[in-house]
């Protein structure tokens, strides 16, 4: 007669020690509002992830990922509020633009450079990227030399504020990467430029 | 006179060119409590600013936190008494090379796609002990209990 029911204890442990290694993902918008996807797999099957504010559990390696269900604000404080509360804050870029075949900065942009050593300063950041580019007049050898030139000229700049040159990393783009995509020999300033990311 | 030149530095150069295949994908950069890195045999405490390797496996204490932020600019952001193992992480855009895995053993996780899910959206993968989950951007929490 007890007989009857060992399958369903089997089963019964079998879920509950499944549960033990249970895996939630919950799919949220990022800081620009944009919600992604994920697809969750295992021997049992697939399930997709697309809404915001909607999670999927895995209980075990054998069944199937379950059917996505409302996660809401305050089980997402609850249970994720420690990773959240140090998530790294997004990348600031800036741009400063260069005259004329020159590694001279225009006055225009000289006014961000303070902006520049504070945010790094700030942040107290260790990486540090600074990209030179030119716009697509001159040989394309040239504009890759002119283009190194500006971006070593402003992590001087950089290093002569106090700031620590390992880590700071320079890439020189050449005319290959243009802000403004434009015929090959148009001059365009919006092209002479460094672009600064610090993390 | 040149080419001996050339030649020569070449040579000088060959281990920074061994060394570049090691380079770090990313790094420390926020914490709370602690956290430690074991490498290879080492047992390395976290501080803000370490570099970060393929294979590092990263693991928090029960009242530690820790974000780290990569080449491509994603982020992981991990909760108390947590491990993850960081398998794979290739960034080569040049190459069209891009590949991202990562193992979260344990604990609690927030991850946030960067320039790798735009380029390739395919090649981000979070292993769990229940599950294999594609990520095709952008951002997600995960707990694994």
């Amino acid at each position: 007669m007890i007989r009857k029911y060992i399958p369903i204890v089997f089963f019964i442990i079998i879920m509950i020690t499944g549960c033990i290694h249970q895996t939630t993902v919950v799919l949220v918008p990022d800081r620009d509002g944009h919600v992604g996807k994920a697809s969750i797999q295992n021997r049992g099957g697939e399930q997709l992830l697309s809404e915001s504010g909607k999670a999927v559990v895995v209980w075990n390696e054998i069944i199937s990922p379950r059917p996505a269900v409302a996660f809401d604000e305050q089980k997402i404080n609850s249970t994720f509020g420690s990773a959240l509360a140090v998530e790294p804050p997004a990348p600031e870029k800036f741009i400063l633009y260069f005259e004329n075949d020159s590694t001279e900065i225009v006055p225009a942009s000289q006014t961000l450079i303070p902006a520049v050593i504070d945010s790094i300063k700030q942040r107290n950041s260790f990486d540090i990227s600074v990209n030179g580019h030119t716009d697509s007049t001159g040989t394309a050898e040239y504009n890759l030399d002119l283009s190194l030139k500006r971006a070593l000229h402003m992590r001087d700049i950089l290093v002569k504020a106090g700031i620590n040159e390992n880590y700071i990393s320079t890439t020189s783009h050449g005319e290959g990467n243009p802000l403004i995509p434009t015929k090959k020999g148009v001059a365009e300033p919006r092209n002479r430029r460094v672009e600064i990311i610090v993390r | 006179m040149k080419p001996f030149l050339s030649i020569l530095l070449l040579i000088f150069l060959s281990p920074t060119l061994v060394l570049a295949a090691e380079q770090p994908v990313g790094s420390i950069k926020t914490l709370n409590g602690e956290a430690a890195i074991l490498r290879v045999n080492a047992t390395i405490p976290v501080k803000i600013g370490m570099p970060v390797y393929q294979g590092d496996v990263i693991q928090t204490s029960k009242s530690g936190s820790v974000g780290i932020i990569f080449r491509d600019d994603s982020t992981v952001s991990i909760g108390p008494a947590s491990t993850m193992n960081l398998k794979q992480y290739v960034f080569e855009p040049k190459n069209n090379q891009f590949s991202f895995l990562m193992k979260f053993i344990k604990g609690t996780f927030v991850y946030v796609s960067g320039v790798i899910g735009k380029l390739s959206p395919n090649s981000i993968n979070i292993e769990t002990p229940t599950s294999m989950i594609g990520v095709r951007g952008t951002k997600l929490l995960i707990e694994v209990k």
